[in-house]
């Protein structure tokens, strides 16, 4: 691919995504609830699409791909289960809506600071959110690297890519809050879904049709079209990767915090199901991609260049190619604003509005907005650290995030919940998830994130059964 | 929780355990697109018509 006709795509996405993000600029800006929830007025359709750009990051066309290469269908099982999952919205969306609504909140922690009647609650949920969504944000950003290094032939290398979409990520964030991010995020979602579903058609098309492309696959690569197959997705693998996405849709403040923000249920019914939809042609789509790779270039070692190397195939035109590289590029910073945003809110709500009572709701926004391009330099410096397989990391951070799920459960459903209970639950789950990520040990054969939901539901019970609950919010919240 | 939600979060339950359970058993060795593949995709779908249904009435209550 020339590194020409790269830069040349890269620049029209930037002018055009630059446009829209000064466009969005409606609302007076001036307050917590406008800029980082555009005053709760989100309608249904450009929500779906944001949700969609959010949660389907680089991952998608990068890191699934890469995992359909290097075990098959286990793959689709992983992203499908992780999309069932999201079905937790169908009965916590409405919940985390009317809360928000009714008591004010902007971030999903503090709502729990409240329901549990604690400000610690809040402060621990929204450093614990920081710890694991930095890396997360980081493996973004890496594959943006990875990405154009590889269909550049390294003519771009990896750190002007990374350089490039953390400086991106940052402007979106900055130029009007949530409604500039949504408004990017749905440009980039729109035009992903289009372009990757026709390369794909096209990849079909190219190996055979159907027939011959399932054919193929079949003779060639039996064991890629089941599990565990070649191994790579053994039962406790699959579970300790599914398991943890399959609760993103609460776990992750970034999506979470989407549930306050659309203007009625019904568009937070157009969100969530406009998103099924998406994520499942999406899904379909990056998994075909990955199988695609795998009959073209069936000897890779590093499974994260198979994406680049379809790009560049001569089954796919070059200008489409580049125009999905550039979407794919994308992808990975309408997550990585969205993530931004999220964090200087619940640093600036959070943490800096519990730590000085006195903080107005303006002095929390001028923080906030400090606060942003501080966390973007620290994703930065940690996708410096190259690392293999895009996928794992990534799952690590989800693992961390997922020990505050008893809590947002046990929040709508358990009037016993205590904020003892929350603390323990997630400081020593999400402690125990770190040292099994950087040990690497897997205790009885199980990933971190299963130790961690294992270890917080197991102590957010037996410690909030050992303390006294506040019973009149959990009343208020049970009942809602 | 009310009576409605409880029946749809058996229903998501059980699929979601047939898309673990599955796959791993019944179809380990069924290496076609017929498959895990067509399992998983068919068992999204139908979660899909089944959040349409739990989100039906939203917005019509308010």
């Amino acid at each position: 691919m020339s590194t020409s006709l790269v830069w040349i795509a890269i620049a029209i996405y930037v002018i055009l995504a630059i446009v829209i993000a000064v466009i969005s600029r409606t609302g007076k800006q001036n307050n917590m609830v406008s800029y980082f929830l555009g005053d709760r007025k989100m309608n249904g359709f450009v929500s779906a699409l944001s949700y969609s750009a959010t949660t389907y990051s680089a991952f998608m066309l990068v890191g699934l791909a890469g995992l359909t290469y290097n075990g098959g269908v286990g793959a689709l099982g992983f992203e499908l289960i992780y999309l069932m999952g999201v079905s937790l919205v169908a009965f916590f969306g409405p919940r985390f809506w009317k809360v928000g609504k009714k008591f004010g909140y902007v971030t999903p922690s503090e709502m729990l600071g409240d329901r549990y009647q604690n400000k610690t609650v809040a402060v621990i949920i929204a450093i614990s959110n920081c710890i694991f969504l930095i890396p997360y944000s980081a493996v973004q950003l890496s594959g943006v690297g990875y990405l154009i290094q590889g269909v550049t032939n390294n003519a771009i290398p990896f750190s002007t890519g990374v350089i490039i979409a953390t400086v991106l990520a940052l402007v979106f964030s900055y130029v009007a809050g949530i409604r500039s991010v949504v408004w990017t995020d749905s440009l980039q979602a729109l035009f992903m879904i289009v372009t990757s579903t026709i390369v794909v058609i096209i990849l079909i098309k190219g190996l055979g049709g159907f027939t011959g492309f399932f054919g193929t696959l079949e003779t060639d690569f039996p064991e890629y079209l089941t599990v565990p197959g070649n191994g790579f997705f053994s039962f406790l693998n699959f579970l300790g990767l599914s398991l943890p996405w399959f609760f993103f849709s609460l776990s992750n403040p970034q999506v979470s915090q989407r549930l306050f923000m659309p203007s009625s249920l019904k568009s937070l019914k157009n969100m969530l199901l406009g998103f099924l939809i998406f994520g499942f042609v999406y899904t379909i789509v990056a998994v075909i991609w990955g199988y695609s790779a795998l009959m073209m270039f069936p000897n890779l070692d590093n499974a994260d260049l198979a994406t680049p190397l379809v790009l560049q195939s001569e089954l796919v035109p070059p200008i489409l190619g580049v125009i999905v590289m550039v979407g794919i590029m994308a992808a990975a910073i309408s997550t990585i604003d969205s993530i931004l945003l999220t964090l200087s809110s619940l640093f600036a709500r959070d943490v800096y509005g519990n730590m000085n009572k006195s903080a107005s709701d303006y002095t929390q926004l001028r923080v906030g907005k400090i606060v942003i391009p501080i966390i973007a330099v620290l994703a930065f410096l940690f996708a410096q650290m190259e690392v293999n397989l895009i996928a794992v990391l990534s799952v690590s951070s989800s693992a961390g995030l997922l020990v505050v799920v008893p809590a947002i459960i046990g929040a709508f459903f358990w009037r016993n919940g205590t904020a003892a209970g929350v603390i323990s639950s997630v400081v020593v789950s999400g402690i125990i998830v770190i040292i099994i990520e950087f040990t690497q040990i897997k205790p009885l054969g199980l990933a971190s994130g299963i130790w961690g939901i294992l270890m917080s539901t197991f102590l957010y019970i037996t410690i909030s059964l050992l303390t006294k609950a506040p019973k009149e919010k959990a009343k208020e919240f049970l009942s809602i | 929780m009310k009576m409605k939600e409880r029946k749809w979060t058996l229903i998501i339950f059980v699929i979601i355990l047939i898309a673990y359970i599955l796959p791993y058993t019944l179809f380990t060795n069924v290496t076609k697109w017929y498959g895990s593949f067509l399992l998983w995709t068919v068992l999204a779908l139908i979660t899909i018509m089944v959040n349409y249904l739990i989100t039906k009435d939203w917005g019509k209550e308010e």
